[in-house]
């Protein structure tokens, strides 16, 4: 999600408008709230969250311009990581909380019943936790390309990487997924079923 | 050999079907892999798991946020690493090179200087200890070349300084390497008296001076402070950096 007045919403928040800046937290808080709970547990995905926008805030003056959300997510990203070394923690059931909480749009329209809800779900779990199998460069870059759809040029602000690092971290981390879902065929949607 | 290359040139192939997957591949690298992909069915079905793969991962929901994240009141501003910090920074840099390089050149002039002992080495490496001591009593005593002192008899001689009557001891085997002072020391019982001098003046000038030492002691402690320095400057100075490296971090 973008909006519109970004870049003016940006120059009064670094002025001191707190509620410049809130407007921009209301806009991204869904999309860091997400990356902290992929990347953590849900118990300390929330307090990374909000830690993502106070460090945000106190550091406005560092930002160059550019893309906002990939800015913002990359201190998402770097305190996730700082987390995780900290508590060396892997998510293990975050999923079942974006599950239960996940909104209604976001899911496919063609996944509905109570066989596939419950085929969706395990399939989100074993999703989670072999998101959770990758190291963490690999972890943040899968999460913030094929779910959060960043593109590559955001992905090199949102890691501080070149683009060869981009592609090669992506690759990896799919090749490992791919491996990972195709052991596990059986849970995989219909429509990826067939081609066993 | 030509196998080995087809796998070389599949593994290549392999680790490009990613960025395929989001066309993020040069207009020829494209072309070549799409070659490679009409001969090749092990990619054609890797490539559809990747591409499942990519879909699977892409249908995961969003959650939404248990609350909202907005900030009451403006956080207190942040110490940002201040132009001081950087500069101190640079400091430590320049002062690890620093002894960095004086460590290099001791080690070398002390390499270099072992199997000479010229004349006019010894008179240089005499004023680089009495520098590196820095003492004034030092100072006094750096002219280890002198070959007088050497010679036992003259330590007696009245009017010469202590300083200058315990000389011997910092240059005694320095003195040894001296042909014509080996020629003046005439029969056994002046040589022991020599040796007598020799070893009790060490005791007296480091009793009256402390900091009577040979020219390899004084190399040798030069080299390990030299080293500790560095040492410690080295890791003074990735502190700083790493602490500055987190300052800069969005």
């Amino acid at each position: 999600m973008t909006i519109a007045d970004e870049g003016q919403l940006v120059r009064s928040s670094r002025k001191g408008d707190l509620d410049a800046f809130n407007t921009l937290v209301q806009a991204y808080q869904r999309q860091v709230y997400n990356l902290c709970l992929r990347m953590l547990d849900p118990a300390l995905a929330e307090d990374a969250a909000q830690e993502t926008f106070i460090t945000a805030y106190r550091r406005l003056s560092s930002f160059r311009g550019g893309n906002f959300r990939a800015w913002l997510l990359r201190i998402a990203a770097n305190i996730c990581c700082d987390e995780l070394r900290r508590h060396r923690s892997r998510p293990a059931a975050s999923l079942d909380a974006a599950l239960e909480a996940g909104s209604p749009a976001d899911v496919p329209s063609q996944l509905a019943g109570p066989e596939e809800e419950a085929l969706r779900s395990e399939l989100g779990r074993h999703l989670q936790q072999g998101l959770a199998t990758l190291p963490a460069e690999q972890r943040l870059v899968i999460i913030l390309r094929d779910i959060h759809g960043l593109s590559y040029e955001e992905l090199k602000e949102a890691l501080g990487c070149s683009l060869g690092t981009v592609k090669s971290r992506i690759a990896r981390g799919r090749a490992r997924m791919r491996e990972y879902l195709m052991a596990r065929r059986e849970l995989l949607p219909r429509q990826f079923r067939h081609k066993e | 050999m030509l196998e080995v290359l087809g796998r070389f040139r599949h593994r290549r192939f392999r680790r490009d079907l990613s960025a395929y997957v989001d066309d993020m591949l040069s207009e020829r690298a494209r072309r070549r892999l799409e070659a490679h992909l009409d001969s090749c069915e092990a990619c054609r079905q890797e490539l559809a798991e990747l591409r499942d793969t990519v879909e699977v991962l892409g249908s995961l929901p969003m959650a939404e946020a248990p609350r909202s994240f907005t900030l009451a009141a403006a956080p207190v501003a942040e110490v940002r690493p201040r132009p001081a910090a950087r500069r101190l920074e640079f400091g430590l840099r320049l002062a690890t090179a620093t002894a960095a390089f004086a460590l290099a050149m001791v080690m070398i002039g002390d390499f270099a200087g072992l199997p000479g002992g010229g004349e006019e080495e010894e008179e240089v490496w005499g004023e680089l200890f009495s520098a590196a001591q820095g003492t004034p009593a030092a100072m006094e005593a750096a002219p280890v070349e002198t070959p007088e002192p050497s010679v036992p008899g003259i330590t007696d001689v009245p009017g010469i300084s202590d300083v200058e009557r315990l000389a011997p001891a910092v240059g005694a085997d320095v003195s040894e390497e001296e042909p014509a002072e080996k020629e003046a020391l005439e029969g056994a019982e002046v040589e022991e008296e020599a040796e007598a001098d020799a070893a009790e003046a060490p005791a007296v000038a480091e009793e009256e001076e402390g900091g009577g030492l040979s020219r390899e002691e004084v190399v040798r402690w030069l080299e390990i402070g030299l080293g500790a320095s560095v040492g410690v400057l080295v890791v003074v100075w990735a502190f700083a950096r790493f602490q500055r490296s987190i300052g800069n971090r969005p």
